[in-house]
């Protein structure tokens, strides 16, 4: 369900599914888990082909968050409608950094 | 005009999202687009809930949805024969549950955020429990046309 790119040591993980919800967060959190402990710490996870998330696929985020740990940043970028709405709703937005595109998400943490 | 319907699954996360799709479609003419995600949201953690926590995962178990399309509201109902809730469960979720510290990793929630979701959502919410199922019914409030209400 993830694509990934590698670009000025940011790992851009592209999300290929429609929706992150509690069918698929366990495949997201494995899949995000493997990328996290082939040593990549500084993530932009592409959102914009995602049209819903629900409070399952959130917390699937913020566990991948934890993996990282303080040391490491994991920034969303392309997050719309509903999505970009779930991230304010929650609060989730003072917690993940997004970003309009991949473009300025990993301008940001490359610098 | 007044409508309803009714609409099952059967007890698979891989399954919500088709009735949510369909319940959203049903709710098109009726609301906003931003009030169809909030119905959507809130179904999906409604029949989450009752699969991983009513019905502990398993499969096989019926969860029936009714959708009532009111002149001035939508009313959803999710309907299932797992054992009930506590009522406290539902009384207690609100959106203090987003009052995390951000700094703190370890504050920020990870689970346990759907019934605040719905809560926040929808203009009501209420549980009821009998001998023979559990009832959440859901309220959505059609908004009246702006710039209308004075003139």
């Amino acid at each position: 369900m993830l694509s990934t790119d590698l670009r000025e040591n940011v790992l851009v993980v592209r999300v290929e599914e429609k929706r992150i919800d509690a069918s698929k967060a366990p495949a997201f959190k494995d899949e995000m888990t493997r990328c996290i402990e082939a040593g990549q710490n500084q993530i932009v996870l592409d959102l914009s082909q995602v049209d819903f998330i629900d409070s399952s696929g959130l917390g699937a985020l913020v566990t991948c968050l934890k993996r990282l740990g303080p040391k490491g940043s994991l920034a969303v970028a392309g997050a719309t409608g509903a999505v970009s709405r779930l991230f304010t709703l929650t609060r989730m937005d003072r917690v993940f950094a997004l970003h309009p595109n991949v473009d300025a998400a990993v301008e940001q943490l490359s610098a | 005009m007044v409508s309803s319907i009714s609409l099952s699954i059967d007890s698979d996360l891989d399954k919500v999202s088709l009735l949510a799709r369909a319940v959203r479609a049903l709710c098109e003419d009726m609301l906003s687009p931003d009030d169809q995600d909030a119905v959507e949201l809130s179904l999906v953690e409604a029949i989450n809930n009752v699969i991983k926590h009513g019905y502990h995962g398993e499969r096989g178990k019926d969860v029936q949805v009714a959708v009532g399309l009111q002149a001035d509201q939508v009313v959803i109902e999710v309907i299932d024969h797992a054992p009930p809730m506590p009522a406290q469960v539902l009384d207690n979720a609100s959106e203090d549950r987003f009052n995390f510290d951000e700094t703190d990793l370890a504050d920020i929630p990870e689970g346990g955020m759907g019934l605040a979701l719905i809560r926040m959502n929808m203009d009501e919410v209420e549980y009821r429990s009998n001998e023979s199922e559990n009832r959440l019914r859901m309220v959505k409030r059609i908004a009246p046309p702006v710039g209308k209400s004075l003139t």
